[in-house]
């Protein structure tokens, strides 16, 4: 079991490092002077060599790397060329609202889509099932940015339920969990079909197998044959589904953060991207990328607790 | 006798022919079965016929366009004809700077698709590249695929993030970034494909007669493995364009003055509250070309491999 959890680990390090080596080698490939974009352009040859030299640019690009792996350690992303401030505090301040948004829309897209997979494979082949399915296969094809502009439009606007722009407080505070609703409301819209379609296929095989037949020639009520014996044991995929979902529903928060103007990761990595702010850019896009390698580690070690056969 | 006959229940009407002769799914004239088979199911002959449509739309969009799709007319959020204060002129109204919505989707759904298109062959052509050396070679195979893995680490909107930030908005860090993202994918199926066609004894048969490895690759493995390669690889279509129109919206991809669906989207939204139809309607052209492609992928796969069938 823990030399599973190891294994997983040790396997997660080259990609750690490839995302390290992919955000080293954004901002050196981006055209132009680093220095001159944070020098602006009315600064002088002078100024503009002062900053590369304390920005490290001068030195060679192998020295320039370890620094750049040992500011990582400690968790120094540099300054953000526009605002001045530090990276790593922006980041801090909009890690949280999409971690809420993120939540948010999973806490009530899963088990829906949860609840929707198993009625479907129940109910096989009948209307509800083909009703169930087409939705879902509706649901992978809407734009999210359409969900968000109808929600924003029927919910916001016209009937005045929920407000629809930015966020007033974190989500336990009265008009936070108001304001949440809405983004969190378009984003796991995406999530329903996928989880709704992974469901049904999983307990349709589980329907299967023995131990539900006998749970069945036991006199066991058919609810709770699908409840404790076939949705248990299906879930299980279902899991690993969400963890891979994971990338996925970042895109979608960075749709939903800008059009809600949700002060989150996915906004901060848009604006960043427009107003040419590399630094800030490159956080965002490292911090990213450490969330899904985080998730699909946490995952995969959570699939092996949840099932006895993938442990070694 | 006529008692049995009568209770007898009649045997299923199967939509194909192939189910229980085996023999025919070892023949080239298979490949006519599964075609046909699609084309019964009703689904996916409609969302087939629905994508012909708009992509004959794209590309006789100078033919079809009824306005320029970038001059502004004096009528400004003009509704779709069938709606009160619309006219015949621009049936489909006009946006925000009075341009025909009609000819702006003919030439947004040419370009979304363009995006779309250019992806996928980007990302079919490497992928099935490394896939298909994958198979040939053992030796390299490890290294690839692990590549594979580290590739699948990053999810297509990040790529697309990260090349935007370094070459800019466009439609070119789009097409890369969607193109790369789909490399890893396309890669296993191809790998799988390929090292079925490996195992096949025209390949030993090839090595015995001393075919070097380049005429074993090229005329054995890829012939025979490309088309349900391709097949494959266009499933991809429908997420592929769904992102791609998405970062239009979010101003990372196609740039005005061009017209692309996802953007045109993204312009209404300001119009919202008076003019709705301005977004609305390039949204749900975009629903219907994602939900058509979709729908006729999942029914491909369905017909061409049945182990996939949920």
């Amino acid at each position: 079991m823990i030399s599973a959890v190891l294994h997983r680990l040790v396997l997660s390090v080259p990609v750690l490092f490839g995302v390290l080596l992919f955000g080293f080698l954004l901002v050196q490939i981006v055209p132009g002077d680093p220095a001159m974009v944070v020098a602006g352009p009315t600064a002088t040859a002078d100024v503009v060599a002062a900053i590369r030299e304390e920005m490290g640019l001068d030195q060679p690009v192998l020295v320039q790397f370890w620094s750049y792996l040992q500011r990582m350690a400690v968790g120094d992303l540099g300054r953000s060329m526009i605002s001045n401030k530090s990276v790593t505090s922006e980041l801090g301040a909009a890690l949280w609202p999409t971690l809420e948004l993120m939540i948010g829309s999973m806490v009530w897209s899963v088990p829906v889509g949860v609840a929707m997979g198993t009625l479907a494979a129940v109910v096989r082949g009948s209307l509800i099932d083909r009703a169930i399915m087409a939705l879902s296969v509706a649901g992978v094809s809407l734009p999210i940015f359409f969900i968000s502009l109808m929600a924003i439009q029927f919910l916001g606007v016209k009937w005045q339920i929920f407000p629809f722009i930015g966020r007033p407080g974190p989500w336990y505070t009265a008009e936070g969990f108001m304001a949440l609703f809405l983004p969190a409301l378009s984003l796991g819209s995406i999530l329903i079909g996928p989880v709704a379609r992974m469901t049904r296929s999983s307990v349709l095989e589980v329907l299967k197998l023995d131990h539900v037949r006998t749970a069945r020639a036991k006199g066991l009520s058919e609810t709770r044959v699908i409840l404790a014996h076939g949705l248990r044991n299906a879930l299980i995929p279902v899991v690993t589904l969400i963890g891979l979902q994971v990338g996925y529903l970042l895109g979608g928060a960075v749709v939903t953060e800008t059009i809600f103007s949700w002060p989150g990761l996915g906004r901060l990595a848009v604006g960043a991207i427009m107003s040419s702010d590399f630094t800030v850019a490159q956080g965002t896009i490292m911090i990213f990328a450490l969330g899904f390698i985080t998730v699909n580690l946490i995952v995969d070690i959570l699939y092996s607790l949840l099932d006895p056969r993938v442990r070694k | 006798m006529s008692v049995t006959s009568t209770n007898v229940p009649p045997a299923p009407q199967t939509s194909g022919s192939i189910e229980g002769d085996v023999s025919q799914e070892f023949t080239a004239p298979a490949r006519a079965h599964w075609l046909r088979r699609l084309l019964k199911d009703r689904a996916a002959f409609l969302a087939l016929l629905t994508l012909a449509l708009v992509i004959l739309g794209a590309i006789f969009a100078p033919v079809l366009a009824t306005h320029d799709p970038a001059s502004n007319s004096r009528s400004v959020m003009t509704p779709p004809a069938w709606m009160a204060r619309g006219n015949a002129e621009h049936w489909l109204g006009t946006d925000g700077q009075g341009r025909d919505i009609f000819s702006r989707l003919l030439y947004g759904a040419r370009l979304t698709l363009l995006i779309g298109f250019a992806a996928v062959g980007l990302g079919g052509f490497f992928g099935s590249l490394l896939g298909l050396l994958s198979a040939f070679n053992e030796r390299i195979d490890p290294w690839i695929m692990r590549t594979m893995d580290v590739l699948l680490s990053f999810p297509a909107i990040l790529l697309a993030l990260a090349l935007v930030a370094v070459m800019g908005q466009g439609i070119v860090p789009i097409v890369i970034a969607l193109g790369i993202s789909s490399i890893p994918d396309c890669a296993r199926v191809a790998r799988g494909i390929a090292i079925g066609v490996m195992k096949q004894e025209f390949i030993e048969a090839g090595r015995a007669v001393g075919l070097s490895n380049l005429q074993l690759f090229n005329r054995y493995l890829v012939r025979n493995a490309i088309s349900s390669i391709m097949i494959f690889i266009s499933l991809r279509f429908g997420q592929t364009i769904l992102i791609g129109a998405t970062l239009s919206f979010l101003g990372l991809g196609a740039r005005p003055p061009a017209s692309e669906l996802g953007m045109m989207a993204s312009q209404g939204r300001d119009f919202l509250l008076f003019a709705p139809h301005i977004a609305v309607i390039p949204s749900v052209v975009i629903f219907i070309i994602v939900l058509s492609a979709n729908v006729a992928g999942d029914a491909l796969r369905d017909v061409l491999d049945p182990r996939l069938q949920a």
